[in-house]
């Protein structure tokens, strides 16, 4: 027996709080409780009847203990994505789903919280998950260094120009310069200070990077029979993918050579817009998790937006913002521009620009895919739909 | 196994790291299918065999790919700045290796040849054996 997902369940609301990285303030469950209490504000939904809470990237903060501060009844569901990248972001949508279809619980929070005084820094955390003395001994701590490693293959090797890295920023803070409540509001992006800003790790600049905020997101999901009859417009899951295959993970840099320079979501692109049934042409908008660029431009060429031979065309800065171009991508800055939340705010914009709330708005837009954490070993992606 | 690991549990590659420390580099195939296995495994997921053979390598490849670290992370203290970390594919067998680049570097790309000889890092309190590439 089996049932497809697709449109049966819906993000009934939305909760979101950053803040500049150490300035929270609040303790991490304090800015959590306020995100969850939002997203059901923006719902017309009682905290106290949330019954279900799923997370990933091995986030601190059991459901249990949010209770007293939720007035929450009963939990009846609690899980958790494995893995400590971003990877799990979508995937924690699908087994919210999973729940709710199979009656085991009736509205299920999707949550991440981080703040720096509590959890340390985002990087450090999702390395203590993959370090072994093979890394530390060739100098490899920090997660920019591994996917760069990966980028230099896709750009010297699979001949993908370096400066369609500088297209995707460019895309994502003219975005962020539109959003009130993105880290780069009001702020014009410059290619001088992109080129001279200092390298990390090649090909790596710092304005490659997402870099981490504090804050919490939080996004309320029930059937789509209830979220008719709440506040807002139900933004139907219209299908979520989630796993890995043969040849690509944790493998010490052995994964399949075809492999290697992808951001893994080759695994479970067909999964994806199968239980849609939709082709990428029938994408209006993405968001895209991009914790280092090149991860992204990977992640679209996953996703089959482009190949190795046409990203050029694709990945245009003109393409790629709203409301003009073909394929506008991460319409709130994304993580590089919005803030970095454990890429949680592609999740929110998803939502939003679905509704119409975005500070960028696709007129029209129907269909958002959510591409998970690029180059995670596990990784995910989900696409959102509505009327 | 003597190797104590510096960073977390070691899983099926206990013989690389005491090889390694006495100066070989060894690495696995299954005796019963004959394939190389990299991470080393416990068990032949190809023919489901639990049996392995640790076979000395010669330390020479090609270069796979590379990135050059500028920024000074926690735990890199033991590389000045900026230094280059290769992904290696050996010659001998199918298997890839990671190491420090040392010597010149002019001609580094992917595709370029390499020798590896075997030092140790320091990190933290351990001296972990490990690859030193040169460009061949
Ligand atoms: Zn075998």
């Amino acid at each position: 027996m089996s049932i497809n997902l697709s449109g049966l369940t819906a993000a009934a609301g939305v909760g979101y709080r950053q803040y500049k990285r150490g300035t929270a303030p609040l303790p991490e469950r304090g800015v959590l409780v306020r995100a969850i209490v939002e997203a059901c504000e923006d719902a017309g939904f009682d905290p106290a009847d949330v019954d279900g809470f799923v997370s990933y990237g091995d986030d601190k903060n059991e459901p249990v203990r949010l209770m007293p501060d939720l007035g929450t009844k009963a939990i009846n569901w609690s899980a958790q994505v494995w893995g400590g990248g971003g990877g799990g972001i979508a995937g924690a949508f699908g087994i919210a789903a999973s729940a709710i279809l199979t009656g085991q619980a009736r509205a299920v929070v999707v949550f991440r919280a981080l703040v720096q005084g509590n959890s340390g820094r985002l990087s450090a955390a999702v390395m203590a998950h993959h370090l072994n003395d093979h890394m530390v001994a060739s100098g490899i701590l920090a997660p920019a260094q591994v996917c760069a490693m990966r980028a230099q293959r896709m750009f010297e090797y699979h001949g993908v120009p370096y400066e369609l890295c500088e297209e995707l920023v460019r895309a994502s803070y003219y975005h962020g310069s539109r959003n009130p409540e993105a880290v780069a509001y009001g702020k014009a992006f410059d290619h001088d200070e992109y080129r001279a800003s200092r390298i990390i790790a090649e090909p790596f600049h710092l304005f490659d990077c997402s870099r981490e905020n504090d804050g919490a997101g939080a996004i309320l999901l029930v059937s789509t029979e209830m979220a008719r009859d709440l506040k807002k417009k139900p933004v139907k899951l219209l299908s979520v993918a989630q796993g890995t295959e043969a040849g690509y993970g944790d493998l010490l840099e052995n994964d399949a050579t075809e492999l290697y320079p992808t951001a893994g979501f080759r695994a479970i692109r067909d999964r994806l817009y199968g239980t849609a049934g939709l082709t990428p042409a029938d994408i209006d908008v993405v968001q895209l998790y991009e914790n280092f660029s090149a991860q992204g431009i990977a992640s679209l060429i996953d996703h089959g937006f482009c190949t190795y031979e046409n990203v050029a065309e694709v990945v245009r800065y003109e393409n790629l913002i709203a409301p003009s171009g073909k394929l506008p991508v991460n319409t709130s800055g994304g993580n590089l521009a919005h803030g970095f939340v454990h890429g949680f705010v592609t999740a929110v914009e998803a939502v939003r620009c679905l509704r119409g709330e975005s500070p960028n708005p696709v007129p029209g837009a129907r269909t958002c895919l959510l591409a998970g954490g690029p180059g995670a070993p596990t990784i995910s992606s989900a696409i959102f739909g509505v009327d | 196994m003597s190797y104590q690991s510096a960073t977390g549990p070691i899983g099926a590659e206990g013989r690389y790291w005491d090889a390694l420390q006495e100066g070989r580099l060894e690495l696995p195939r299954c005796t019963g299918c004959g394939q190389w296995h990299w991470p080393a495994v416990w068990r032949c997921g190809a023919c489901g065999g639990w049996d392995h053979e640790w076979v000395e390598q010669p330390i020479e490849g090609e270069v796979f790919t590379y990135t050059r670290t500028h920024h000074p992370f926690g735990g890199t203290e033991a590389f000045a700045k900026p230094f280059s970390t290769l992904v290696v594919t050996l010659k001998a067998v199918p298997i890839r290796l990671v190491g420090v680049l040392e010597g010149d570097e002019t001609g580094l790309k992917i595709g370029a040849p390499v020798t590896g000889a075997i030092a140790r890092t320091a990190f933290g309190d351990a001296q972990i054996p490990a690859l030193r590439w040169s460009l061949a």
